[in-house]
């Protein structure tokens, strides 16, 4: 009978309820708000179900040595987890976004790609801002890519200067990029007048599919030449993208976009989920994580929008450019596109912006990763 | 068949380059310890010379097999064994050899010592290729007060391997199996830290170069459009005057324009029923007809067939 109570006791001494705190509940109540915004409000669904089921995983009470946990070498999830904290995931996924993105609005009219640069400035305010409330200079920079809105590109530079502010990182800014139809707007609205939210701008011209092949070539040697330490993404990027425009791979490029990414999607929402352990993640770094991520999507889609807005004074008058579509610079592909389009529609029923806004919204993913890459070479 | 196997033999070829080229060739001599007196021992308490290898690559080399000596007449003096799992040498990483003409102690006792050579050479394992070679300066060997002083390269893996002795020079203190230029470095955070505190001049620098790469990506992109523009308009220019209809700019087609084309073409196959898919769906259309053809006879009976005569 003794025997049967001690290893009743010692079963209990493995369970969830025996190591249970309070601050894994409340991560596991941030879980499921995650995937209820991704239900319910369609908020990122792809991203959020995984990420936030991955909260509830790794936030279930362990006693450690079972090997189970995200942080104990050997498990299953630890394998899985290396993609993130080597990066092995995030070119991975850049490369299923080369394949299934459409350059030919940016080819149309390249003016639009400094739309992408200007909106970069999010990451490097959000980098001055992290310096000055006493983050090092390589946690400030991982934390100021939340500013390029892209989670992959985040999660790879974080993993290289920060691997500890990693999880605070990804989940903030996956919420973020959830939350642009929220965030921008107003901004948007803020900066502009009347007058300039009615811009009709030139219906892109068509492009030749020669064109749609020389891009990527040429977009990555001129951008891998000028910032080497971008190649894992920038390389994946381009790659992706010729081998859906070369017209002779369509199975790799259907194999990029479709399996291939939606696999590694699934475990980096999952394995960055697992990672946000409450006791590596409840702490005060991330709630500054949080609100200097809030202040780079602010300072990125104003620097967008304005520098359209002084970009105009340059240019004829057939030829301005609609400053609503300032915002797409910040990349969060398509949504930050979607939102410069309904809030167009708002002033003008006939005004179509979305494929004015895929210019600047896919130069965005270009000048992130050239930024990712900046940060690298200079902090890691 | 044949351009096929071309081809697999120029991907064998590229494959075996790439091999040796990500192999021994990457590894380099990076420190030399000529007189110990007061330095580190091996393994048997002993002090004598050493020398170390540096694998500049970013993949595991594997030295078992190659040669190390200080004789250029005799470049296979000393064999490095195979089969020891500690010549696996991981990438950047350093391995540490003594030069105590003891061979019988283990993979990493050559059989020589430094303070009787001149030159060290690392040998590939063909026995004859010399992938790295150093002149060891006399002095070392003579001067008293050079006695547990290392001569190596400034940074790792870094500087000349023809002997020259380029990148070369008299270490500060000895570093065997790690870094010559100091493993308390500063991070490049701590050393931005103090010469960019508020990060300006970073975020200056950084979206530079953001904008210059968007904006040279631009200028070509511009032009690569305007000549693709070109291209196409005089191509429309030619065909239309072969076919003397009246001319259409290329450049004022609007994507809605194509976007309507092809919209009315889609509409043109979708009548016409030219499609590839079948909807597999079966419609039945009543229709009122006071005769039907299922009495009729003409449509029971088999038509007689039409017997042709050859003339």
């Amino acid at each position: 009978m003794n025997t049967i109570l001690d290893n009743l006791q010692a079963f209990w001494g493995y369970t969830g309820f025996a190591n249970f705190e309070l601050k894994y509940l409340l991560m596991i109540v941030i879980g499921i708000v995650f995937i209820y915004l991704a239900i319910a409000k369609d908020w990122e669904p792809m991203l959020l179900v995984p990420i936030g089921f991955g909260i509830i995983i790794g936030n279930i009470p362990l006693f450690p040595g079972l090997s189970v946990g995200v942080y104990e070498e050997g498990s299953v999830l630890n394998i899985l987890y290396q993609g993130v904290q080597r990066g092995f995931y995030p070119p991975l996924i850049f490369l299923g976004i080369g394949a299934m993105t459409d350059f030919s609005a940016l080819i149309s009219n390249p003016k639009l790609l400094l739309i992408g640069a200007a909106a970069q400035f999010g990451i490097f305010g959000a980098y001055i801002i992290a310096l000055h409330l006493g983050f090092t200079p390589a946690e400030a920079g991982a934390i100021g890519i939340i500013g390029g809105a892209d989670g992959p590109t985040a999660i790879f530079l974080s993993s290289r200067l920060a691997p500890d502010l990693m999880g605070a990182i990804a989940v903030s800014a996956y919420s973020y990029m959830a939350l642009v139809p929220v965030i921008q707007p107003p901004i948007m609205k803020l900066l502009t007048t009347k007058k300039e939210r009615l811009i009709k701008m030139k219906p892109p011209r068509a492009v030749s599919a020669t064109e749609k092949k020389i891009f990527p070539i040429v977009g990555f040697l001129l951008t891998a030449f000028i910032v080497p330490s971008g190649i894992p993404l920038l390389g994946m990027l381009f790659f992706g993208n010729l081998i859906k425009e070369s017209g002779v791979t369509r199975r790799l490029a259907e194999t990029a976009r479709g399996p291939l990414i939606d696999i590694v999607t699934i475990l980096i929402g999952i394995t960055v989920g697992c990672s946000t352990q409450a006791d590596k993640f409840l702490q005060w770094k991330s709630v500054y994580i949080f609100l200097i991520g809030a202040g780079s999507f602010v300072i990125a889609t104003a620097a967008g929008v304005l520098f359209v807005k002084f970009f105009n004074l340059f240019l004829k008058k057939d030829n301005k450019i609609n400053p609503l579509i300032g915002n797409a610079g910040v990349s969060a592909v398509p949504d930050a596109a979607r939102v410069s389009q309904v809030t167009g529609l708002l002033y003008d029923k006939s005004n179509y912006l979305l494929m004015h806004a895929m210019g600047p919204n896919v130069a965005g993913v270009i000048g992130s990763a050239v930024a990712a890459g900046m940060l690298l070479g200079f902090l890691s | 068949m044949n351009k096929l196997k071309s081809l697999l033999v120029f991907f064998g070829l590229v494959v075996a380059f790439g091999a040796s080229a990500q192999s021994q060739s990457d590894m380099r001599l990076n420190e030399i310890l000529v007189v110990n007196t007061d330095d580190f021992q091996d393994d048997f308490g002993q002090q004598n010379g050493w020398f170390e290898l540096f694998n500049t690559s970013y993949g595991t080399v594997e030295i078992g097999g190659c040669y190390l000596s200080n004789d250029r007449t005799n470049l296979t003096k000393y064999i490095i064994p195979k089969g020891d799992v500690n010549t696996k040498i991981k990438p950047r990483q350093h391995t540490l050899f003594w030069a105590d003409s003891q061979p019988y102690r283990g993979t990493f006792h050559v059989n020589f010592k430094l303070n009787d050579s001149d030159t060290l050479f690392f040998v590939s394992s063909d026995g004859k290729t010399i992938i790295d070679y150093i002149a060891i300066p006399k002095q070392f060997a003579t001067d008293s007060s050079l006695a547990n002083v290392s001569y190596g390269r400034t940074e790792d893996g870094i500087g000349s391997n023809d002997g020259s002795g380029e990148g070369w020079a008299q270490m500060d203190r000895t570093s065997p199996s790690t870094n010559n230029s100091g493993v308390n470095n500063e991070s490049k955070s701590m050393r931005m830290a103090k010469i960019d505190p508020h990060g300006l001049t970073l975020t200056i620098t950084s979206m530079g170069t953001v904008f210059l790469a968007l904006i040279i990506l631009y200028f070509i992109f511009k032009y690569i459009g305007k000549f693709s523009v070109r291209q196409r308009q005089s191509k429309s220019d030619r065909s239309q005057t072969a076919t003397s209809k009246p001319s259409v700019s290329v450049e004022d087609t609007t994507s809605e324009q194509i976007a309507a084309i092809a919209m009315a073409l889609n509409l043109y196959r979708i009548e016409n029923e030219a499609h590839d898919a079948e909807s597999f769906m079966i419609t039945m259309q009543h229709t009122d007809r006071t005769y039907s053809p299922w009495s009729s006879k003409i449509y029971t009976l088999r038509q007689t067939p039409q017997v042709k005569k050859s003339k």
